[in-house]
């Protein structure tokens, strides 16, 4: 389950969305632009393992500690739809 | 049916940091915080001044139930996840057997489902009595062993193993704790050793496990939430955080607390978390209990069983 978008922090997502590009980039090689709509495994080869990796430097790189207790990865394919989830489940670190 | 009379376990007291594990298993920094983040690990256990048979020895001698009755064993059977562990013709389980009294039992290893073999262990020692005429007859149960290589301790980006052994005296038909079913799903498609299809496991690693759990409690005659604990594998946190959502299950009816404390013991992880219940009071008489595995080799194995306390 994601939290509804009115009650996300834009400035805190918009965070997490460039923290989760700079990593994705990283991990997984892309090359072309990485957006939203972007399925990580399917369209970016992001394994469970990698997911964590990604978790947690997106953790450290924006200061937050993310509630994975109730994280659903067959939930959440897309950028979008994990970084909304970090945005609505997450605390400051 | 088959019965649990009792149960001992050993976890040696030495335990090492993870961080002091990252040179001699070679873990990059990130792979360290990734374990002690979200698979929960903290310090593994180890015991270097035990051999094999010296392990599964001191799960034995805390057997008390066992003393006395030693005639009565007919089958000692090792479950275990490495298919080698001494050279040949060096046999540590036989050798155990005659110094315990036991030289008149049939005694055998299994190997094939990796750490799910624990439970085939406990499910082959039933059949056996239940198709053994000789009254009263006993099997005992053994499971432990030495993590002794890279590869034995690390399950990369998955898990530690360490080291701890469990000894459990098997009756055909004792008060206690009754096996009410068994589910077991071999997948030989899923062939973590070699690598083929290890992307394809992790997807369906957690479903493949929530399906034998569920069939398990309806072979039980059960409902899920007829399940007071879970003694799970103790192969990381955060799996079974996901798992428990996929299957609608409260996470803290999972006895988690062994994780970073133990590190995952092979076959002996049920039985380590079955100790830390009973002597916790988390489970009463009467209680319905769930134990699952994994094991995951030359192929896949997911098991689980469904006992009353």
């Amino acid at each position: 389950m994601t939290a509804p978008d009115a009650q996300l922090d834009v400035e805190l997502r918009h965070r997490v969305v460039e923290a989760m590009t700079t990593v994705l980039k990283r991990l997984v090689g892309h090359e072309g632009p990485i957006t939203e709509d972007l399925d990580m495994a399917d369209g970016l080869g992001v394994s469970s393992s990698m997911g964590l990796e990604l978790l947690l430097e997106v953790e450290e790189q924006v200061g937050i500690q993310i509630d994975v207790e109730k994280m659903r990865p067959d939930e959440l394919r897309t950028v979008g739809e994990l970084a909304t989830f970090i945005t609505g489940h997450s605390r400051p670190w | 049916m088959t019965a649990l009379d009792a149960v001992s376990v050993y976890t040696p007291a030495f335990r090492v940091p993870l961080e002091d594990l990252a040179e001699p298993l070679g873990l990059t920094d990130i792979q360290v915080r990734l374990f002690r983040r979200f698979h929960g690990l903290d310090r593994i256990r180890f015991d270097p001044d035990r051999s094999l048979g010296e392990l599964l020895r001191a799960a034995v001698d805390g057997l008390t139930a066992l003393r006395g009755r030693e005639d009565r064993v007919r089958y000692v059977v090792h479950g275990r996840a490495m298919p080698v562990v001494a050279p040949y013709p060096h046999n540590p389980l036989h050798d155990l057997c005659r110094e315990l009294g036991l030289g008149h039992a049939l005694a055998f290893t299994v190997t094939q489902q990796s750490c799910a073999s624990g439970l085939l262990a406990v499910e082959l020692a039933g059949r056996l009595l239940a198709a053994d005429p000789t009254e009263g007859a006993l099997a005992l149960v053994l499971t432990g062993e030495k993590a002794f290589t890279r590869d034995a301790q690390l399950l990369p980006g998955t898990s530690l193993f360490g080291e701890g052994s469990a000894a459990c005296l098997v009756s055909a038909d004792g008060p206690r704790d009754r096996l009410l079913s068994y589910a077991c799903a071999q997948r030989g498609e899923f062939d973590a050793e070699f690598g083929e299809q290890s992307e394809r496991f992790q997807r369906e690693y957690r479903s493949s496990l929530a399906e034998v759990m569920r069939r398990a409690v309806a072979e039980a005659g059960l409902a899920l939430d007829d399940i007071r604990l879970v003694l799970p594998h103790n192969v990381n946190v955060v799996t079974w955080q996901r798992l428990c959502l996929l299957m609608d299950f409260p996470v803290q009816r999972v006895l988690l607390s062994n994780v970073p404390d133990h590190g995952h013991l092979f076959c002996a992880d049920a039985f380590a978390n079955h100790r830390t219940a009973t002597e916790g009071g988390l489970l009463r008489e009467g209680d319905h209990y769930l134990v699952a595995t994994v094991g995951a080799g030359a192929g896949a194995t997911f098991s689980a069983m469904v006992f009353q306390h």
